[in-house]
């Protein structure tokens, strides 16, 4: 019997020691400034007086400066448009793209796999080229738009504030869709063929049969890419970093690019680690439903 | 002939042809930017220049990579690139592969705990961590080295790793376990045996996905490493941006160089990306 527990206990020790390196690494490296940020956002911290080490706490101040900030009220602004509408194109041409792949056909698998591919690249590579064909008379875009006869006069699109902002959707959602594919193909394989056999027996057609059998029976899957999509849209910074440095006049700055304006352009760490924390709290609240999704079905 | 005539003839035929036509023109869409990258940077200063678009080059020229690869800057960059990639991708599995074997193979008190927090520090935004971050690695002295970028970035990919290997640890049989000890195999050697070379693919996905990682990173390396001349490819587009102007195919040819080897590893471990990509985001 006592060898029986000490076997057990030998075991459990055994676990912990594989499990703590890479725990205690997370603990270190993301946690500790977890932490330092939700205090440096109640301090003064900016470069002056941090190697001083005179800063002091002044409470809730960074947070009633930000909201009252009409440009950060601009960014939040920026952050919800741009998340919504990749989340809206992503999901909906993903979807498309994920039913229409599905079907048995010569290059069904090896074009699905090649349109991925924009999806690894860097992203400031990604940026690099949305800026060239968005230009104005180098821009294949205005040429393509000028060609069929949509457009008489070249756009402007990086240089006033409406357009950027659909450019860089638009470049953000090249690399989405694919995604959205991605993850949406694997909930479809999950739907056995024998349901859509008996339904179109009982003389269901194509649109009822998606609207009655997949949508619901895809719901969890759907729920985890909407709410992915969030976390990683919401989260945008290389984008707009490289393709318009948050410009025009703001029109592109989001969270993730004006947090770090403030840290290091402007040298305001506290303020900057406020604006963080805010980018943070909306992460958070969607990322717990995401997380009670998939961690209930993992029993 | 004959018979694909009259495969051509069938309703099914004639789908098939239909969805690929389709597909096709989906690929084109797609792959039209990285097409549009590559062909460009073999275009010479005026025709890039454009007042007048060109859809391939009209003159070839592949001064711009010259350009490029007889640049000392450049070449600094591209080593730069190489080494924080590498130095991140080692760091992220030593730490991450046992863990994720622990997680997958032995039931510990607060297994779900720790599997939590690893879910959460997947969704932390790189903005989140830079500001806390910059300041404790000037406390430091890793601000301006290689390591800082790599330990930050890192700290990406081991949550990654974990979520990814540990249901393929978890399915390996127990009977191997068995066997391993009646070898007389202890934990460690039976780990690095007995256990990684069993789930070869799930470990070729991470080791891929985590060098990409350090690769493509652009925030962590920009802002822990102010001098040019440690910055990887990525953080000092800007620079070469500013030096080469409105010559769009340098720049170009800067890019396709950034992304070849991200196209070479999609190209020939496809599968092993893709499964990646997926596992653990979604259950089906």
């Amino acid at each position: 019997m006592k060898n029986k527990l000490s076997m057990a206990s030998k075991k459990r020790l055994e676990g912990y020691g594989f499990i703590m390196p890479g725990f205690l690494y997370i603990l270190l490296i993301l946690g500790y400034p977890l932490v330092y940020n939700v205090i440096l956002s109640f301090k003064d911290t900016n470069v002056k007086n941090f190697a001083k080490g005179t800063s002091t706490f002044i409470g809730v101040e960074n947070y009633v400066k930000l909201f009252q900030d009409p440009t950060f009220q601009l960014v939040l602004k920026n952050t919800i448009v741009f998340t919504l509408a990749c989340l809206v194109v992503q999901f909906t041409v993903g979807f498309l793209f994920a039913i229409f792949f599905s079907q048995k056909f010569t290059l069904s698998g090896p074009i699905r796999g090649l349109i991925l591919v924009g999806y690894m690249m860097p992203m400031s590579v990604t940026a690099m080229i949305g800026k060239n064909i968005f230009g104005v008379s180098e821009g294949v875009i205005n040429d393509l738009l000028l060609k069929i006869g949509f457009i008489h006069e070249p756009i402007e699109w990086l240089v006033n504030g409406g357009t950027a902002l659909i450019a860089v959707i638009a470049v953000n959602c090249w690399v989405g869709i694919p995604f959205n594919m991605l993850l949406l193909t694997s909930g479809l394989t999950g739907i056995s063929e024998d349901v859509y056999e008996s339904a179109s027996l009982d003389g269901a057609n194509k649109v009822q049969r998606f609207f009655y059998i997949t949508l619901p029976l895809m719901k969890s899957s759907i729920l985890a890419v909407l709410m992915l999509g969030f976390i990683y849209t919401f989260k945008a910074f290389d984008l707009m970093f490289i393709m318009t440095s948050g410009g025009p006049l703001n029109a592109t700055d989001v969270l993730g690019t004006y947090a770090y304006t403030l840290s290091f352009t402007k040298y305001e760490f506290s303020q900057g680690s406020a604006a963080a924390i805010v980018l943070f709290c909306c992460l958070f609240v969607v990322g717990l439903f995401y997380l009670r999704l998939i961690s209930k079905e993992d029993d | 002939m004959e018979k694909a005539m009259t495969r051509l003839n069938t309703k099914a035929g004639r789908k098939n042809l239909l969805n690929c036509i389709l597909a096709l023109v989906i690929a084109t869409a797609f792959l039209f930017p990285i097409y549009w990258l590559i062909s460009m940077s073999f275009k010479t200063d005026v025709e890039s220049f454009g007042k007048i678009v060109t859809y391939y080059p009209h003159e070839f020229t592949v001064d711009p990579w010259i350009m490029n690869f007889s640049d000392p800057d450049f070449l600094k960059s591209l080593k730069n690139s190489g080494v924080i990639a590498l130095l991140a991708m080692t760091v992220s599995i030593c730490f991450g592969v046992p863990t994720a074997y622990g997680m997958g193979r032995y039931k510990v008190p607060g297994g779900k705990g720790f599997l939590l927090s690893f879910l959460v520090s997947q969704m932390l935004p790189a903005s989140l961590m830079l500001t806390p971050m910059y300041l404790i690695f000037g406390k430091i002295g890793l601000l301006g080295t290689y390591l800082g970028p790599a330990i930050a970035i890192a700290s990406g990919s081991i949550p990654f790793i974990v979520i990814t290997l540990r249901p393929y640890f978890k399915g390996i049989p127990v009977s191997l376990d068995d066997a391993a000890r009646i070898d007389g195999c202890g934990v460690i050697r039976s780990f690095f045996s007995i256990m990684i070379p069993a789930i070869k693919t799930g470990i070729i996905t991470v080791v891929v996905i985590s060098f990409l990682n350090g690769w493509n990173d652009l925030v962590y390396s920009m802002t822990f490493n102010v001098k040019p001349e440690m910055r990887p490819l990525t953080a000092n587009i800007y620079k070469f941006q500013n030096k080469y102007g409105t010559k769009w195919n340098c720049i170009m040819a800067y890019g396709a160089i950034l992304v070849l080897p991200v196209v070479l590893l999609f190209v020939f471990l496809q599968k092993y990306i893709v499964g990646g990509l997926t596992a653990g985001a979604v259950k089906e």
